[in-house]
């Protein structure tokens, strides 16, 4: 049961303990042993714990037979406490499991096919056979191997760490001790050699190996308590049950025979449905009944149970996925320019090509006698042709040889250096101090490593409200009881009165939550039963104490005199309200299977449960009902106001129901969370009507959830109205000012709330989302017809709003009229999205500030992200933290977590987790800003670096009689990409800042620059490619012209090139640096020393045609004023265009720059920056 | 009834995760990997940094720079450009005449008398050392079937005589392998020159030490000898003297520094007598290197040299240019700033604050 706190459907105001269907905290349980009520025991889903079974196992049996059975095609049987039976005809997996991918002998061969899963590994591969050909042969066979076998060899050693780290965890995993039944004795077996069927004993603290149906455990009534944490984060305590059949058996005496009927393994970690076959009964488990595997058991001293899943069929292992991928905005475009570059290199080689043929053609009577290039060879007897095919073939070698020459155009280094430039950047984002949520300790999660230059270009913020602006956590502010406000003065209890406490067998016993208290409301509840108002304020406390799912657990502090009592549940309300009665004296002490035990006001009660109806998203309600001392039976419900007043008995006490409803208005508009309690008492006839068709549905194995429903609509109706109560769930820190930041960075914040459009309004109000000189625009509608009118009707009015905005081109952030809002429900959604009403509503939507949305379901969180994602080319973020979020995360272009309150499973979904959300503003502002604009500028470093030396090469050819010599050597241009030139651009990616933290943070509006695109466009692009053409003329015709007509020698000028080239793009990439550290000094200076040390290397070698050269080289003057020369001439027009720009057109980024290096404010005025940001 | 019985599972103690902090609402939810980042102004990305901004005093200081130190460059080398001495003879067309099969014809002839007599005219004052080169033009000594054809290992070393597999298609000859084997050695370069002057003494060129040291000592070795050099019935060029160890073969070893570009000269010599201006230079020349097949030029050339090399007014006029380029700009940036000034880090500049409406 593992619940999701918020399960998908869930509407927020009422965060009752989890829905989905038969999963949440069974305490429920249905049973009495008391005598004093005499209700016979009614079988239940879970368990029923009490005396006198028999007569109902029968009929439980043919219930359960009425329905449909798994099938037993699809099932898996379980033989309990045998092994060999079980695994005789399937073989189902052995329980040790197998994360790491591969072993000692697999690894060579599984790592390389996985290698080659890319296709930029292919291209490398692809070139490097070409090159073996004879006939195609440009470099040797080691310089043609190089660059593949070490992406290869980084990438395969990386693997193996990570798979020997995998390979040890799965070993401590797997050698971890456990006690399993063999031959009717507990022995210790290692995990992995536990194996389905069997029975295993657990203790407390002890993480649960395996999927395991339960037993019995050590409490009488058949409770274990399972911590989840692992499983989905969850650290609150989930109640587990063991079967009451086999409950009372021991496992080493009676020897235990039965036949579990489960479904085949699937991932659904919130489901199980089986049946269980014992001593000749039958019964149906439910998700209720197995822990899984990874669970801790807490608070039970032992439990036994029999495995079900093991290994690699287990839930836990099942759901181990890896984060989504989705690939970022920037490299797609990037992908655009790639193909580009693609068809420039197939231009230079159809060039070389064509130019070789006629070169050849015109030389083709000479061929023979050429000193330089020999058609025939004479040293055989038999003269025969010599690497010569004719023109035609020759062509076609000539484009092959070229592709592997000119191989480096397409930048494959360059999808290697980005992914080790996001984990740099990633390794910044979860150091980041700023970005550590201190309250919940964590620290901010990558999840998917390849969109973090996204973040640099959001324009859309989708956010949930309750747990991502607010804090999800619950407290109790007011209460109207039978139509009685109390929001009186609040007393907050200091030191020694610190609230309501009990005494317990000597001990203090007091809530973990100190609660503010209504003294009026204090005051009147202490006056017990007796008066009119106590009576009501006995039954609105003890209602608030009951009807829920709250488990008390009972905590030691450091004195020993006092303990203190831990409210643990799904539901933060839930606790908010058991925290708020205990606190007016009705303490919750005690929850067992079959009974509840309430000290009210020193006074000890004990109420049986005798059902309970689950919340779900349809009622919206939940009901428990309750057994008392003397022997009349209540049904109490709390659920939403508006399911609530539906079923509310309007006959009597209209006054108090429209008092409440007039409270209920006035809590939700300072918004506050409210839930209406009502409450019934049942007579005896109507309760046996009740319990036996709660008995029927819930002993059901098919189609339980619909029937418990139907019973719990027939129970829950002509309440009376008790009360009424507001929780005030906190904004987060600092969410104003975020909402305040992004807004000026101009970013569109939307929140899509499940909640009232009141609350959702008033919580906006206090984020700063609506400020009041916004216009709001409302459509609720029920109807396509409605929805279509007041779609037409807002349009219009707020295209009345922007006249004036239309005259002037500069976008809506500067427009003179007041910002529209708009509010739309879910209701009016249902007609709106995936109609053709759509268009309009986005065309409203782009016309507001605000869009605030109310009311909505999960999906229409995902439909409303992809009406902006569909139309328009802007980036959306969703943040959100529950479960009824991840269908948005999933659908935005960048989807983020809060590992809040809730569950884990917004985490497990999103790409990026953080603890708050006002980390949306460093993350966005500053992180994304700088990995937008390092990546921009890394990617068009990179196509530039590579395509000067493919365009210094290409110049060169020319000069050769197209036959594709390279005067520089083989082995240089293989270590130019990989060793030259590669280190700077990757740590001038990973460590650049363009702007201080503080300057973006100070001012949002520079994040405009990721919106305008203005590191990665395709004019930048463009003017690259220029510049790139520039620079490669200089760095080749320079010595060309000053070395013509002279006796260089090839390997000399090579190394000249050589030299020429490395400087240059070095020198270019220390030209855009902007911050140097001594990191970014190492690297662009060091890669130029170690260019030098390798060419010197490369020409000491006496083999190699070059030996020598460089010394002889360096020794003339002409050397030196040729390297220098180039590098002036060849910057000087990126230098010229650089500064124009910097001076008449200069960005933002350049200004902010600046003012930060010379001290001054970049506000114009105090007045001026006033009046902007308060027309925002 | 009302018993409490507070040895119930439930209240027994609670997972320690959660009995911290209390009373406070912020101590439950305990977390995985709740370790606090540490803190270093690395992980903070805060490393103490020199962040440059061109100011405009220093991009009209940068410019200025260049045009100091460039001019002054250009200047010397073109100036050192001037001072060599350099005269060239085309001799190919002038020693043969006839069409292009005739003179194929004639060069491929081992009979034919292949002497030649050129006069030079020297205009101006030559120092000594004047260098003697021979320069081919359209000669693709850069071509790449040619620049592979040859052995490295076989030119240095005794034992790798037979590693001659990268020599195609020049590595045997009637079954032997040749020493030195392939293209490149196979075509050298066999001209000879003979100076005299006018007055009909004769000029001594020294042919030693024309190659680089480097060269004769490690990359020739002094035990290999030429073997089996054009041996087969197709001859490219020069024979070499069998009895001289391929380090000894200067001639050689300078023709094996393959040239980097389609034209280019090579060292054939060195006169270390001062040649007055006036003078004339008989030179007896040997052609019988065929350059006739592919429209190849010969030319003799004699030329002193300076600092920076041969006569090449390149360097100096692009160093002028870039010079002069930069000291414009550096003009031109001046007015820039000085006529429409721009204050650094000026807020009426960012985009925010350029509205259109606003202000």
């Amino acid at each position: 049961m593992i619940t999701t706190t918020n399960p998908p459907l869930l509407i927020h105001p009422l965060a009752f303990p989890s829905s989905n269907s038969g999963m949440s905290l069974d305490d429920a349980q249905i049973v009495n042993d008391s005598p004093q009520v005499g209700f016979v025991d009614l079988g239940s889903k879970r368990v029923s714990h009490g005396s006198r079974q028999g007569d109902v196992d029968s009929e439980r049996f043919s219930i359960s037979m009425s329905h449909r059975e798994i099938d037993d095609g699809d099932a898996r049987l379980v033989y309990v406490n045998d092994a060999l039976k079980t695994n005789e005809r399937f073989e189902f997996a052995g329980n040790s499991i197998r994360t790491a991918k591969y072993s000692v002998l697999t690894f060579l061969p599984r790592n390389l096919f996985e290698q080659f899963h890319r296709v930029a590994y292919i291209y490398f591969l692809i070139i490097a056979i070409l090159n073996q050909l004879p006939q195609l042969a440009v470099f040797g066979r080691g310089a043609s191997i190089l660059p593949l076998s070490f992406v290869l060899l980084v990438t395969a050693v990386k693997d193996a760490y990570e798979d020997w780290r995998r390979h040890r965890s799965d070993r401590i995993e797997n050698n971890r001790m456990s006690s399993v039944l063999v031959n009717d004795r507990f022995q210790q077996k290692k995990c992995k050699d536990i194996q389905v069927g069997e029975i295993i004993k657990f203790s407390a603290d002890d993480i649960i190996p395996c999927d395991t149906v339960l037993l019995s455990t050590s409490d009488p009534t058949g409770v274990a308590y399972i911590q989840t944490i692992n499983l989905d984060g969850e650290s609150n305590l989930k109640t587990r049950y063991a079967k009451q059949e086999t409950l009372s058996k021991v496992a080493e005496k009676d020897r235990i025979d039965g036949l579990i009927k489960c479904e085949k393994p699937n991932r659904n970690i919130y489901g199980f449905m089986a049946t269980m076959e014992i001593d000749g009964k039958h019964l149906s488990l439910g998700p209720s009944n197995i822990v899984l595997r990874g669970c801790v058991l807490k608070n039970t001293n032992w439990a036994v149970g029999v495995a079900v899943y093991c290994g690699r069929e287990t839930k836990a292992m099942l759901n181990s996925s890896g984060a989504p991928s989705k690939r970022s905005r920037l490299e797609t475009r990037m992908n655009r320019e790639i193909i580009l570059l693609s068809v420039f290199l197939v231009g230079l080689c159809m060039a070389v090509s064509v130019c070789a043929g006629v070169w050849l053609k015109q030389h083709e009577d000479d061929l023979e006698i050429l000193q330089f290039y020999r058609k025939k060879d004479y040293s055989e007897p038999v003269v025969e042709n010599y690497n010569y095919s004719g023109v035609g073939m020759e062509i076609v070698f000539t484009f092959l040889m070229s592709v592997i020459v000119f191989q480096i155009m397409i930048p494959i280094s360059l999808y290697i250096s980005m992914e080790l430039v996001r984990v740099g950047q990633a390794y910044f984002m979860i150091r980041d101090d700023k970005m550590y949520d201190e309250t919940s300790k964590s620290r901010f999660q990558c999840r998917a490593l390849n969109i973090n230059e996204d973040l640099g270009q959001i324009k859309y913020v989708f956010s949930d409200k309750t747990g991502t602006l607010t804090e999800n956590k619950m407290e109790f502010k007011y209460a109207s009881i039978f139509g009685v406000d109390y929001s009186g003065e609040k007393t907050n209890f200091e030191g020694e009165q610190r609230g309501y406490y009990i005494q317990v067998n000597g001990q203090v016993w007091r809530p973990k939550m100190a609660v503010e208290v209504d003294k009026e409301l204090l005051q009147l509840s202490k006056t017990g039963n007796n008066t009119k108002a106590g009576k009501q304020i006995y039954d609105f406390f003890l209602a608030l104490a009951a009807c829920n799912t709250i488990v008390p657990i009972v905590v030691d502090t450091s004195s020993p005199a006092e303990k203190l009592v831990d409210y643990q549940g799904e539901s933060p309300d839930e606790q908010a309200l058991v925290y708020a009665a205990a606190a007016y004296g009705f303490m919750l002490m005690e929850r067992t299977s079959g009974h509840i035990v309430i000290d009210i006001q020193g006074e000890r009660q004990r109420f049986n449960v005798l059902g309970m109806h689950e919340f779900d998203s349809d009622r919206k309600r939940m009901s428990v009902i309750l057994g008392f001392a003397d022997g009349s039976v209540k049904v109490i419900v709390k659920g939403a106001d508006n399911s609530m007043f539906n079923i509310i008995d309007k006959s009597v006490n209209l006054d108090i129901i429209k008092a409440t409803e007039d409270h209920l208005l006035s809590y939700s508009s300072i918004g506050l969370r409210t839930l209406v309690v009502g409450m019934r008492e049942l007579g005896v006839p109507e309760f046996e009507q009740w319990q036996s068709s709660y008995e029927t549905a819930s002993t059901a194995v098919m189609g339980r959830v619909g029937l418990l429903r139907k019973v719990a609509i027939n129970l829950e109706t002509n309440l009376e109205i008790v009360g009424a109560s507001a929780i005030e769930d906190r904004l987060q820190k600092g969410v104003p000012e975020a909402i305040e930041s992004l807004r000026k960075a101009n970013i569109k914040v939307w929140v899509l709330t499940g909640d009232k459009q009141e609350t959702a309004i008033s919580i906006a109000y206090s984020s700063k989302l609506l400020t009041s000189n916004m216009s709001q625009v409302v459509i609720n509608s029920n109807s396509k017809i409605s929805s279509k009118k007041s779609l037409e009707d807002a349009l219009v009015s707020s295209g009345n709003f922007l006249v004036s905005d239309d005259q002037d081109a500069g976008g809506s952030d500067c427009n003179t009229s007041p910002p529209v809002a708009l509010i739309i429900d879910g209701s009016s959604l249902v007609y709106i999205l995936d109609t053709e009403l759509e268009e309009q509503l986005f065309q409203l939507a782009s016309n507001c500030a605000v869009v605030l949305c109310c009311r909505v379901a999960p999906l229409q969180k995902a439909g409303i992200v992809a009406l902006i994602k569909k139309r328009t080319d802007a980036m959306t973020l969703a943040i959100g933290d529950g479960a009824n979020d991840v269908s948005m995360i999933q659908m935005a272009d960048v989807g983020i977590g809060i590992s809040g309150q809730e569950g884990r499973q917004a985490v497990m979904a999103s790409d990026f987790a953080m603890g708050q959300f006002r980390f949306l503003v460093p993350l966005l502002l500053v992180h994304g800003h700088w990995n937008y604009q390092r990546m921009g500028y890394m990617i068009l470093y990179n196509f530039y670096r590579n395509a000067v030396f493919v365009l210094v090469l290409f110049w060169y050819v020319l000069f050769t009689g197209f036959t594709l010599t390279t005067a520089i050597t083989e082995w240089s241009s293989v270590l130019y990409s990989i060793l030259y030139t590669s280190v700077p651009t990757i740590v001038i990616a990973v460590l650049d800042k363009d702007l201080s933290r503080r300057s973006l943070m100070t001012y949002p509006q520079l994040y405009g620059a990721g919106h305008r695109q203005e590191s990665y466009n395709s004019t930048l692009f463009w003017l690259t490619i220029a510049d790139t053409l520039w620079q490669s003329i200089v760095v080749f015709y320079v010595p060309l012209f000053a070395y013509w007509k002279s006796d260089i020698d090839g390997p000399s000028l090579g190394d000249l090139w050589t030299l020429a080239v490395v400087f240059l793009v070095n020198i270019h990439l220390a030209m855009d640096v902007i911050r140097w550290t001594w990191l970014s000094h190492a690297s662009i200076w060091g890669s130029i020393i170690a260019t030098c040390i390798c060419v010197i290397i490369i020409d000491v070698i006496p083999v190699l045609p070059g030996y020598w050269a460089i010394f002889e080289l360096s020794s003339k003057g002409s050397f030196w004023i040729c390297l220098l020369g180039i590098q002036i001439a060849a910057l000087v027009p990126r230098f010229v265009i650089k500064m124009v720009i910097q001076h008449c057109k200069p960005s933002d980024i350049q200004i902010a720059r600046e003012a930060d290096k010379f001290g001054n404010s970049l506000e114009l005025t105090g007045q001026e920056i006033e009046m902007n940001t308060s027309r925002r | 009834m009302m018993n409490s019985n507070p040895s119930t599972p439930m209240n027994a103690h609670a997972p320690s995760s959660s009995s911290g902090g209390a009373g406070s609402p912020d101590s439950n939810a305990p977390r995985r990997n709740s370790k606090r980042p540490k803190y270093s102004r690395f992980t903070q990305q805060e490393l103490p940094a020199c962040k440059p901004i061109l100011t405009p005093k220093w991009v009209i200081s940068a410019f200025m720079l260049v045009t100091i130190v460039f001019i002054p460059i250009g200047l010397t080398s073109l100036l050192a450009s001037r001072d060599v001495v350099e005269i060239i003879d085309r001799y190919d067309n002038a020693c043969v005449q006839g069409s292009k099969s005739q003179k194929v014809q004639h060069i491929q002839s081992q009979t034919t008398n292949k002497t030649c007599v050129r006069s030079l005219t020297v205009t101006k004052r030559m120092k000594q050392p004047i260098y003697v080169y021979y320069q081919l033009d359209n000669f693709y000594q850069n071509h790449r079937r040619y620049v592979k054809s040859r052995s490295d290992n076989q030119l240095r070393n005794l034992g790798d005589e037979n590693d001659t597999s990268s020599c195609k298609p020049e590595n045997d000859a009637n079954g032997m392998s040749i020493v030195p084997c392939g293209l490149v050695a196979w075509s050298l370069f066999n001209d000879t020159y003979s100076f005299s002057t006018s007055n009909n003494s004769q000029l001594a060129i020294n042919k030693r030490h024309i190659s680089w040291k480097s060269d004769r000592d490690e990359k020739f070795g002094s035990d290999v000898f030429p073997k089996n050099f054009q041996n087969s019935s197709f001859i490219g060029g020069g024979r070499l003297n069998e009895s001289l160890p391929l380090n000894e073969q200067e001639d050689l070893i300078v023709w094996m520094r393959t040239a980097a570009l389609p034209t280019f000269r090579k060292l054939y010599g060195k006169i270390e007598v001062d040649i007055e201006a006036g003078e004339t230079i008989n030179v007896v020349l040997e052609n019988r290197y065929n350059t006739y097949s592919f429209s190849g030029k010969k030319k003799l050339v004699l030329s002193t040299t300076s600092w920076l090399g041969g006569k090449n007014n390149f360097i100096g006029i692009a160093y002028l240019a870039v010079g002069g380029l930069c000291f414009l700009l550096a003009t031109t940036f001046t007015i820039i700033y000085l006529v429409k000034p721009r204050h650094l880090g000026d807020p009426n500049y960012l985009s925010w604050n350029r509205n259109p409406g606003g202000h």
